[in-house]
C-alpha cells in the first residue's frame, strides 16, 4: 500500500489524537493495566496516588506521587554539576561520580507536599487540589548533605542554606522555585542528597541526577534535580521561601486571610493517617475484613491508630506492624467484623509526641498540612 | 494488536460525535447561556474544555506555561479566580486587565464549586517522557 505525504500526516495526526485521548481516558487507561495515578495536570506535571496505595510500608515507585513545579527539566547527567558556595572556606563542583565515591547512606522516609489534602479545605483554595494522595514512602540512597558540607568547610556564621534546582519557569518573571533549611537540619545525619528511590537512579520525572531528602519536614524542602547550594548567614529571600510555603503562627477562621507577619516558614509534616483499604462509596459483604492503612508523623513515631464506625463518638485501636520508624509510614490493621448498615468510618494517628490528629483541620490561606481524621463512606450489605 | 484497533475505533468514532456537540451549541452570552446538558456538564467534569468564546483567548494566554487542566482541576470563585489570574499577568502571562476579568469571570462561571470533581485514575506518561505542551 502506498501513502502520500498528506494521507500519512493524517493518519498520524489520527493515531497522535488517539494516543492522546486514550491515555486521558480513564477507563481504558485501567485496561491497559499497570499503576494509575490521578491526573491534576499534565504540565508542570502533577499527578496524585490512588487512595488504595496506602496499605504498605514503602510505596511502589510507579504509584508514587509525581509533583512538579514547572517543566521537568533535561539535565544532562555525565555534565551535570553541584556547586556548593557562599559562607564556605573552600566552594566546590561536584559531579555525579564524586558523590557516588563517597559514603552511601540509606534512609527510609515519607515525602509528602505540603499541599496533600488542599481540596479537602472549606473554603475551597486555590492550587493543585491534591486530595490525599501527595505523599508516599520510599528508601532513599545518597551522601549525607553533611559530608558534602564538611568538605566545603562552612564558615562560622553560616546558619541556613539556599538551594535550587534545573528546573525553570517557562517565563523569566516567574519566580524560580527556591527554597533553604536551617544548618542544624543540613548537618542531621538523616538529610540526604539522593541519587536513589527504592534502590534504582531517580529517574527524569523524580529528580534525576539527585535531589535533597529532609526526613520529617515538608516535600518543598526536598528540592529535585539539585543543582546549586549556597550557605548563608540568612534565610533565602526568594518568593517561595519568604512568601510561598508559608502557614500562620497563630491558626484563623476558615477563609480568614492572615497578615504575612503572621506567618512563619514550614518545617515538620504533623502526624496524619489513611485507610487504604476501603473507598468512597464501596459496598462490602457482611462478615469480617481487615483494614489496612498508613500512619505517620514528622520526625516523631506513631503511638498508635484509632477507627470509629459512628462519627468520632467512640475508638478501637488499630494494630501497629512491625516496627516504629521516626519518619516512615506505619502500617495499622483492624479486624472489622462489619454488620449491615451505612458507615463513616473514621481513623486518627497520636505520634510519640503525644500529638493527635484534629476532627477539623487547621485553616491556612493556602491548604497546608491538611490532617484531619480520614474519613470513608462504604455500605455494608447482608 | 487488536484491542489497540478497537481502542482506535473507539476513539474514532467519539471525536466526531464530540465535535458535532460542540457544533450544535448556540452562540450565547453568559447571561442567556443555556444549562448545559448532562453530556457536556460529564464532559466538563473530565477536563474538557468547552468551545465558549473565552476559549482561543485562554489558550493564546495561558497555555503558554501550562496544560489546561491546571485550570480545569480547580473549582473555585469568581474572586478567587480573578486574585489567580492577576498572579499569573504579574508572573508573566500576557493579559490586558481586561483580559484578566474576562477569563476570571469564565472560569468563574464554568470551573466553581457547582462542578463535581473529576477523580478517575489515569496512567500518567512514562517517566521521562516530555510533558504535553
Amino acid at each position: 500500500m502506498t501513502m502520500d505525504r498528506r494521507q500519512f500526516l493524517k493518519t498520524s495526526a489520527v493515531g497522535l489524537s488517539a494516543a492522546a485521548w486514550w491515555l486521558q481516558a480513564p477507563t481504558l487507561a485501567r485496561a491497559e493495566g499497570g499503576a494509575e495515578l490521578i491526573q491534576l495536570s499534565e504540565r508542570p506535571l502533577n499527578y496524585e496516588s490512588v487512595r488504595a496505595t496506602f496499605t504498605t510500608r514503602l510505596t511502589p515507585l510507579d504509584r508514587f506521587y509525581l509533583r512538579n513545579h514547572f517543566d521537568v527539566p533535561e539535565v544532562d547527567v555525565k555534565a551535570w554539576r553541584l556547586a556548593v558556595h557562599g559562607l564556605v572556606e573552600k566552594p566546590l563542583s561536584l559531579s555525579l561520580a564524586d558523590l557516588h565515591r563517597m559514603p552511601q547512606v540509606k534512609v527510609e522516609a515519607v515525602l509528602q507536599c505540603a499541599g496533600n489534602g488542599r481540596s479537602l479545605f472549606t473554603p475551597r483554595i486555590p492550587g493543585v487540589q491534591w486530595r490525599f494522595g501527595a505523599m508516599g514512602s520510599a528508601e532513599w540512597t545518597g551522601v549525607r548533605l553533611g559530608d558534602v558540607l564538611a568538605l566545603a568547610r562552612p564558615k562560622g556564621e553560616a546558619a541556613h542554606l539556599e538551594y535550587r534546582g534545573a528546573d525553570k519557569p517557562a517565563m523569566s518573571t516567574t519566580p524560580a522555585f527556591i527554597r533553604g533549611i536551617p544548618m542544624a537540619k543540613a548537618m542531621h545525619p538523616d538529610t540526604l542528597i539522593a541519587l536513589q528511590q527504592g534502590g534504582k537512579p531517580l529517574t527524569r520525572n523524580r529528580g534525576q541526577p539527585a535531589r535533597l531528602v529532609v526526613p520529617g519536614w515538608v516535600g518543598d524542602d526536598w528540592m529535585r534535580y539539585l543543582t546549586d547550594i549556597e550557605v548563608r548567614a540568612d534565610e533565602p529571600k526568594a518568593f517561595f521561601y519568604q512568601t510561598a510555603y508559608r502557614f500562620p503562627v497563630k491558626p484563623g477562621a476558615p477563609g480568614e486571610a492572615i497578615p504575612a507577619d503572621q506567618m512563619g516558614p514550614m518545617t515538620k509534616v504533623n502526624v496524619k493517617s489513611i485507610l487504604g483499604s476501603l473507598s468512597d462509596g464501596q459496598v462490602l459483604a457482611a462478615g469480617n475484613h481487615e483494614l489496612r492503612g498508613v500512619a505517620f508523623s514528622g520526625e516523631a513515631g506513631i503511638a498508635g491508630v484509632e477507627l470509629s464506625f459512628d462519627g468520632g463518638a467512640t475508638w478501637a485501636a488499630a494494630q501497629l506492624e512491625g516496627p516504629s520508624t521516626p519518619y516512615g509510614f506505619r502500617v495499622f490493621r483492624y479486624p472489622w467484623k462489619a454488620e449491615p448498615g451505612r458507615y463513616r468510618v473514621a481513623c486518627r494517628a497520636t505520634d510519640t509526641d503525644g500529638a493527635t490528629q484534629p476532627e477539623v483541620p487547621v485553616w491556612n490561606p493556602s491548604g497546608y498540612l491538611y490532617n484531619a481524621w480520614d474519613r470513608v463512606d462504604v455500605e455494608v450489605r447482608s | 494488536m487488536i484491542s489497540t484497533l478497537l481502542l482506535v475505533a473507539l476513539v474514532w468514532g467519539a471525536e466526531p460525535q464530540a465535535a458535532v456537540a460542540q457544533a450544535d451549541k448556540p452562540a450565547a452570552t453568559p447571561a442567556e447561556k443555556p444549562a448545559l446538558s448532562p453530556a457536556d456538564r460529564a464532559a466538563l467534569v473530565e477536563g474538557k474544555i468547552p468551545d465558549d468564546p473565552e476559549r482561543s483567548l485562554f489558550q493564546a494566554r495561558c497555555l503558554i506555561c501550562h496544560t489546561g487542566d491546571y485550570v480545569t482541576q480547580q473549582r473555585l470563585t469568581e474572586g478567587q479566580w480573578q486574585k489567580s489570574v492577576e498572579k499569573m499577568k504579574r508572573w508573566g502571562a500576557p493579559l490586558t486587565d481586561d483580559e484578566v476579568k474576562v477569563l476570571a469571570a469564565w472560569f468563574g462561571r464554568t470551573w466553581n464549586a457547582d462542578l463535581p470533581e473529576r477523580r478517575s485514575p489515569r496512567r500518567p506518561a512514562p517517566a521521562g517522557s516530555t510533558p504535553a505542551r
